[in-house]
């Protein structure tokens, strides 16, 4: 144990963050506003093609996929200086962390360049088609069909969820493909085309407003699919989901922190939650550091999961009732927005707190993380 | 930073496990020539830390505690036998005067180290019966609690709250009712899982205030509060639902369930609970800027 920089980490942090302040866009160039996490503003996707150009978009990849081979600590070191800016590095944020991460796995090289160069550069944009109607925290009891027909696969059901899908141009959709197998064993992974004959998308809005409009209901009739399009083995779709989240859950909580860093800033306070919020910051970066370090119980990422995701939501939730009266005015702006990042973030303190809902329940639900701990990590039986 | 433990570090807890598990029926005195002859008391506040989030874990009933975290800051080094420190500025709940061979006090002419016999200070009945706490009524006393009597306090809740899970996880699993282990219910999951969130919270930020010391960091302050108050907060959530969870044979005498539930309460009053330490860390942070990010840490 030791406090104190890396002077390996420290240097790349400054090597990016000289990056930064050469090439960040200005508020005059960003004016248009992503609106779904599958819609990248034309600014945008120069930003995006200039980080992977410059090896600093996935910068634990190699060169020619948007990195320089960096370590998992100067991974965190970049997700930091973009995190303390409030930058988006990409506004199809699962595009590049889950979808094409995944395809850099389990792709094929043709795959990789059909598909996961694009994403990367901002080319096309992608979105995630994994629940369902009856598929939610029971992930692997989805029923999307998908038959293998000749030289392509037939696809019929239904996902939901699905953010981002009326802007995306391609689906990494999850199918059954073996009905007869134990139900993690006949799942298999394609990228879907969004403009695939039979393929329909219903966008629908949160809570927040008929304006926020991410969500999505896909519907698959018939919809045929290249056989090259799948993803990894035939019926082994369940590695790749979990392979894909993996990517996604480790630096997770860096969202969480840096949500609680937004608090600080916008609701300083002298009531006793804002010292169990510092706390909880606090032991958030320490656990995520630790996690890093390698060696450990993969099924901690959960105490991460959880505790990140309940401790915003708690704060935030503090945040809103400090004001008062006040707090029932909506819609409002918070914080001054940052034209790199998400406005979300700034508005009324109620769709602040509203906003943490989705943490609690996307990526496995706070009490699904609370079985995983319960039995992967105190051996409790199933 | 670097916040994994060194292999000497991993040795050290080895040791200490090993060690306390084939002591635990010793008499104290025994159990204090053990620990010293081993070097615990000289370790390093990292170290320490190891050792005493152990200790906590089996509620120990000897002076290693007071000694190590509350004499030694105080007083600049170690007592000739046990020792404890007086900085409350009131002398009230002074662990191990009674049996102290020094106590140091903080003095407004500063730091004075007396004989403990002087003080004839007399053992308070508590609730914990492993543990030894008594007034000291002595003159011109100052308050001025060390980080490191903070830090020492927070390891070993940690480490007591660690055994209350320990025992709740075994109880979990062998206790059958209905025809299914009482550990395969959610609720019961629900609650040792947060009771397991809430130690891994506390146990990090007991460590990094260990850290902090240990470098002689500026933040070392505010990391002893932290550790403080979270170790006091995950003592709450890991009694209540470990009583719970243990059912009614928690709340006899014949489980041993209660010697560590009690040290736990106790690691969280003594020094003051953790709404003092919230308290303390507010006023500190209205007069800090805020750090962001890991290279802060």
């Amino acid at each position: 144990m030791r406090l104190g920089a890396n002077p390996e980490v420290e240097k790349f942090r400054a090597e990016f963050a000289a990056f930064l302040d050469e090439h960040l866009p200005t508020a005059a160039e960003a004016t248009d506003r992503s609106k779904s996490s599958s819609h990248i503003p034309e600014w945008a996707r120069r930003w995006q093609q200039t980080l992977f150009d410059a090896g600093w978009l996935l910068p634990g990849q190699p060169p020619r996929y948007g990195g320089r081979n960096a370590t998992l600590e100067q991974v965190l070191a970049h997700q930091e200086e973009l995190s303390r800016r409030g930058i988006y590095h990409s506004f199809n944020p699962q595009g590049i962390g889950i979808i094409a991460a995944s395809l850099l796995t389990f792709g094929t090289e043709e795959q990789k360049q059909q598909w996961a160069v694009p994403l990367l550069r901002a080319e096309i944009t992608a979105s995630i088609g994994m629940s369902e109607p009856g598929a939610g925290s029971d992930l692997a009891g989805l029923r999307t069909r998908a038959v293998l027909d000749g030289d392509h696969f037939v696809v019929n059901g239904q996902k939901v969820w699905t953010s981002g899908a009326h802007d995306a141009d391609v689906l990494l959709t999850f199918v059954r493909t073996d009905p007869d197998a134990p139900k993690h064993r006949g799942i298999s992974a394609l990228l879907i085309p969004t403009d695939s004959e039979g393929l329909v998308r219903r966008p629908f809005p949160s809570m927040t407003g008929t304006d926020d409009v991410d969500f999505n209901e896909v519907f698959f009739t018939d919809v045929a699919v290249p056989k090259e399009n799948l993803i990894g083995e035939l019926n082994n779709g369940w590695a790749v989901a979990n392979g894909s989240l993996g990517h996604e859950r480790t630096m997770l909580w860096i969202s969480y922190a840096e949500r609680l860093e937004d608090l600080i800033r916008d609701a300083p306070s002298d009531q006793e939650w804002y010292a169990t919020l510092q706390m909880d910051l606090q032991a958030l970066r320490l656990l995520g550091y630790e996690q890093l370090s390698g060696g450990r119980n993969p099924a901690e990422v959960s105490v991460l999961k959880l505790f990140g995701s309940e401790a915003v939501q708690q704060a935030t939730w503090h945040a809103l009732e400090e004001r008062g009266q006040d707090g029932l005015v909506h819609p409002a702006r918070t914080a001054p927005p940052n034209h790199m990042g998400h406005d979300v973030f700034c508005n009324s303190w109620f769709e602040r707190y509203a906003r943490t809902l989705p943490a609690t329940i996307a990526g496995g639900t706070s009490e699904v993380h609370r079985n995983i701990i319960a039995e992967r990590i105190l051996g409790l039986p199933r | 930073m670097e916040f994994e433990f060194d292999e000497d570090q991993l040795l050290l807890r080895q040791t200490v496990r090993e060690t306390l598990a084939k002591t635990r029926t010793l008499p104290d005195d025994e159990l204090w020539a053990t620990y010293t002859s081993l070097g615990w008391l000289e370790a390093p506040p990292v170290e320490l830390a190891i050792v005493l989030d152990e200790l906590g874990y089996v509620a120990d009933p000897t002076p290693f505690l007071a000694t190590a975290t509350w004499f030694a800051p105080l007083a600049g080094r170690l007592p000739g036998g046990s020792g404890t420190g007086v900085f409350d500025g009131a002398g009230r709940f002074v662990l191990d005067a009674d049996r102290a061979d020094e106590v140091a006090l903080l003095t407004a002419g500063g730091v004075v180290v007396v004989p403990g016999a002087e003080l004839a200070a007399q053992r308070l009945d508590t609730f914990d019966l492993r543990l030894h706490v008594a007034h000291v009524s002595a003159a011109g006393l100052l308050p001025g609690v060390p980080d490191l009597a903070l830090m020492g306090l927070a390891a070993t809740t940690v480490g007591a709250c660690r055994r209350i899970l320990d025992l709740v996880v075994a109880h979990v699993k062998q206790r059958q009712q209905f025809g299914v282990p009482i550990g395969s219910f959610q609720a019961v999951k629900h609650k040792a899982a947060d009771m397991y969130v809430a130690i891994e919270r506390a146990r990090v930020l007991a460590y990094y205030c260990a850290l902090t010391i240990a470098e002689n960091d500026p933040r070392r302050h505010r990391a002893a509060l932290m550790a403080k108050a979270a170790a006091g907060e995950c003592q709450q959530v890991v009694y209540r639902n470990g009583a719970q969870l243990f059912g009614a044979m928690g709340f006899t005498w014949e489980s041993e369930l209660h010697i560590y539930l009690k040290r736990a309460v106790a690691g969280n009053l003594l020094l003051g609970p953790a709404a003092v330490h919230r308290k303390a860390l507010l006023e500190m942070l209205a007069a800090a800027t805020p750090e962001t990010g890991v290279a802060a840490l």
